[in-house]
C-alpha cells in the first residue's frame, strides 16, 4: 500500500475565469456530444429528413405546383424553407435531453460543479448548433445535386449563416426554457408540433406568406422564422429579395434585410437569456 | 493504496460551519429550523433521521442547490450564498439517487469531474487510475455505466467525487435501495474513507447502524431541528450500559406512567405503542422485572441487550426512525 499525498482545495478557481469558463464550456460540450451521437446510426438518423425533403418533397411540389412562376427556383425555395423544420426538430429534440438529464442522467453532478450554469446551457446550445450546421449542410448540398438552382455569393453566405445561428440560437432557448419549466418528457413532447412544427406552415416554408389571407400574413410577419427564412434565401436563392419585400414592403433590400435580422437577433437574444435564467431558476429551491 | 491528503486552508477553520439556518419553501413548508453545527477537518459527521426530517434540505443549501431563506453556511471557510463557485470547488457530491451519464463509460464519467473540477489532465489520469484500483472497478470502468449493477454504480460514485479531492464529501443516503451483501461491501468503502486525513465528510443516512458505524459524531434531525448532537458514545452514554425491553398489557403509555411513579423507570424510558424501553442504570434486570410485577402491570417479552442510536432516537423523538421513514 503506497501512500500519496496530494493537495486540495479550490482548483478549479486558480485559472484565469476566461480560460477556465472556456475549458468547461467544451467539456461539458463534448459531454453532450457524446451522449447525443454516440454511433452513426444518431448522427444518420437525423439526415433522413433533409435528404428526403430535398430529393424527394421539394421536387414534387415543384412538379405538381409548377413552381412559383417567378425567377426563384421552387426546389432551392423549399430546401431553404426546410430548415424551418429542421432546426427547431434538432433544438426541442436536444432540450428533451436536458429533462433526460434531470430525471436520470448526470444534471445534479454537473450543478455540484464550481463552473456558472449557465454553460450547462451554451455547451447544449453549442451541439445543436452544430448538429444544425451539419443537416443544413447536407440538405443544401443535396438539393442541389437533384437540381436546385442557388446562387450562393460570400455576402449571401454572411446573411444565410447569420440567420440560420441566429434562429438556432432562439430556437434553442425556447426548447431549454420549456425544458426547464415541463416536468415530464410526455407533456414536453406533447408540445413539440405546436413549437417546432406549427410556424413551419406560417413562415412562408413552402409558399411566400403574400399569398396567404391578410391576417395570417401579418402574423407571419411576427414570427422569427419569417425573418430568418426570408434572410435566408436572401442570401442564397434570391438577391432580389422577395420575401423581404414581402415582410417590410421597402424599396431598399439591404435595409429590409438588416431589418430582419435585427429581429432575429431580438429574438435570438432574449430566448437564450430566458433559456438560461429558466434552468437556473429551475436548478435550485 | 492509501491516498492521503492535505489541504490549502487553514486547520483551525471548521470544514463545515452552519449557523441558524433556515428553510421555508414555497407554500410556507418549514423545512429545516435554524440549526447550528460544525463539521472539523478530517471530521466524519452524520445527520441522522427519517425521510422529511431536512437532511436533503440540509445538504441542498451546503451544496448551493436550495436556497437558505435566512442563517449561513460555510465550506472551507467559504460562503454557500455569497460564494457558491468556491464552496462547490471545495466539495463533492455522492447523491442518493443514481446521478451518472449511464450512455458514457465508468472512465468518462469520472473524467468529465476531473475537468469540471479543474484537474491537470496529468493529475487527473493518475488519480483515475490510483481511485479505479483502489474501488476495485477496473475490470468494468471502460463500459457503459448503464451495464454496471448498484453497487457497482455506487463505487464508481463515490471514487467521482474524489477525483477532486475534495475538501468536504457529502454522502446523501450512500447505501438506500442496495441489497444487503452490497450494503455492507459500500460500508466497508465509506469506512475506508476515514484513513484519507483532512477529508470532512458528511453523510446522511436514516439506517442507525451505518451512523454508528461510521460517524465521529452525530446530529439527529427531527421535523427540521437538531434534537440531539454528540458522539454515538456519548449519545448512547445517557441510557447507560444495559436497557430492558418489554411488552405490556394495555396501553403502554400508562404503564410507562405507573412504573415512573414508582421509581422504576426513570426519564430517560420510553413507551412506543405497547412496548417499554427501560435503561436499567447499573440494577440487575431481574430485580426490574419483579418490581414490574409487584407493581402491578401486566407484561411480556422480557429482553436485555446494550442501547444503540436506535434507541436515543426513540427516546428523542417519540417514534421509531423506521417508522417516521
Amino acid at each position: 500500500m503506497s501512500a500519496t499525498a496530494i493537495r486540495t482545495g479550490g482548483l478549479a478557481l486558480r485559472r484565469p475565469a476566461l480560460t477556465r469558463r472556456a475549458s468547461a464550456l467544451v467539456t461539458l460540450a463534448r459531454r453532450r456530444a457524446a451522449l447525443t451521437a454516440a454511433n452513426p446510426r444518431q448522427i444518420a438518423v437525423p439526415l433522413l429528413t433533409p435528404i428526403l425533403f430535398a430529393t424527394v418533397i421539394a421536387p414534387a411540389l415543384s412538379k405538381a405546383l409548377g413552381g412559383l412562376h417567378t425567377h426563384i427556383d421552387y426546389i432551392a425555395f423549399v430546401s431553404v424553407g426546410t430548415v424551418g423544420l429542421l432546426v427547431p426538430l434538432a433544438a426541442i429534440f436536444a432540450g428533451l435531453s436536458v429533462i433526460v438529464d434531470r430525471h436520470s442522467g448526470a444534471q445534479k453532478e454537473l450543478l455540484a460543479a464550481p463552473i456558472p450554469r449557465a454553460l450547462l446551457v451554451l455547451s447544449n446550445l453549442v451541439v445543436v448548433l452544430a448538429l444544425a450546421t451539419f443537416q443544413v449542410v447536407v440538405l443544401i448540398a443535396v438539393a442541389a445535386l437533384r437540381g436546385g438552382i442557388f446562387h450562393i455569393t460570400a455576402s449571401g453566405v454572411a446573411w444565410f449563416v447569420a440567420a440560420s445561428v441566429l434562429f438556432t440560437v432562439f430556437m434553442y432557448g425556447v426548447a431549454e426554457t420549456l425544458a426547464a419549466r415541463i416536468p415530464r418528457q410526455e407533456e414536453y413532447i406533447a408540445a413539440t408540433p405546436v413549437v417546432a412544427i406549427l410556424p413551419f406552415f406560417f413562415a412562408g416554408a413552402l409558399f411566400p406568406i403574400h399569398v396567404l389571407p391578410g391576417a395570417l400574413a401579418a402574423f407571419a410577419k411576427l414570427l422569427p422564422l419569417t425573418h430568418a427564412l426570408a434572410l435566408m434565401r436572401y442570401g442564397f436563392v434570391d438577391h432580389h429579395g422577395t420575401g423581404l419585400h414581402d415582410i417590410w414592403g421597402m424599396s431598399n433590400t439591404t435595409t429590409e434585410a438588416w431589418l430582419s435580422l435585427a429581429v432575429v437577433l431580438l429574438f435570438a437574444a432574449a430566448f437564450i437569456a430566458l433559456g438560461i435564467r429558466t434552468f437556473k431558476r429551475s436548478a435550485v429551491s | 493504496m492509501q491516498l492521503t491528503y492535505a489541504q490549502d486552508t487553514e486547520f483551525d477553520r471548521p470544514a463545515i460551519e452552519v449557523r441558524a439556518l433556515r428553510k421555508v419553501y414555497r407554500g410556507g413548508v418549514e423545512a429545516v429550523k435554524g440549526i447550528d453545527f460544525e463539521v472539523a477537518p478530517g471530521e466524519v459527521f452524520g445527520l441522522l433521521g427519517p425521510n422529511g426530517a431536512g437532511k436533503s434540505t440540509t445538504i441542498g443549501m451546503l451544496t448551493t442547490t436550495v436556497v437558505p431563506t435566512s442563517g449561513s453556511a460555510r465550506l472551507a471557510g467559504y460562503d454557500v450564498v455569497k460564494e457558491p463557485r468556491r464552496a462547490r470547488s471545495v466539495s463533492s457530491v455522492v447523491f442518493q439517487e443514481a446521478v451518472v451519464d449511464s450512455g458514457l463509460t465508468g472512465r468518462a464519467n469520472l473524467d468529465l469531474h476531473a475537468r469540471l473540477w479543474g484537474v491537470a489532465p496529468a493529475a487527473a489520469s493518475t488519480r483515475i487510475d490510483e481511485l479505479i484500483e483502489a474501488f476495485g472497478i477496473a475490470e468494468l470502468i471502460d463500459r457503459p455505466v448503464e451495464g454496471f449493477s448498484g453497487g457497482q454504480r455506487r463505487r464508481l460514485e463515490i471514487a467521482r467525487a474524489l477525483v477532486s479531492q475534495p475538501q468536504v464529501l457529502f454522502l446523501d443516503e450512500p447505501t438506500v435501495g442496495l441489497d444487503p451483501r452490497i450494503r455492507h461491501e459500500l460500508l466497508d468503502v465509506i469506512a475506508g474513507l476515514r484513513s484519507r486525513h483532512d477529508m470532512t465528510i458528511l453523510l446522511t443516512t436514516h439506517y442507525l447502524d451505518e451512523a454508528q458505524q461510521l460517524c465521529d459524531r452525530v446530529a439527529i434531525i427531527d421535523q427540521g431541528e437538531i434534537a440531539a448532537l454528540d458522539t454515538p458514545a456519548m449519545l448512547l452514554a445517557g441510557l447507560g450500559d444495559e436497557i430492558l425491553e418489554l411488552r405490556v398489557d394495555g396501553d403502554g403509555d400508562a404503564a410507562l406512567a405507573s412504573l415512573r411513579a414508582r421509581g422504576i423507570a426513570n426519564t430517560d424510558a420510553f413507551a412506543i405503542g405497547s412496548s417499554l424501553t427501560i435503561a436499567l442504570d447499573g440494577r440487575p434486570a431481574g430485580e426490574t422485572i419483579a418490581a414490574i410485577a409487584d407493581a402491578g402491570v401486566k407484561a411480556s417479552g422480557f429482553m436485555t441487550r446494550p442501547p444503540t442510536l436506535d434507541d436515543v432516537y426513540l427516546r428523542l423523538t417519540g417514534a421509531p426512525i423506521a417508522e417516521a421513514a
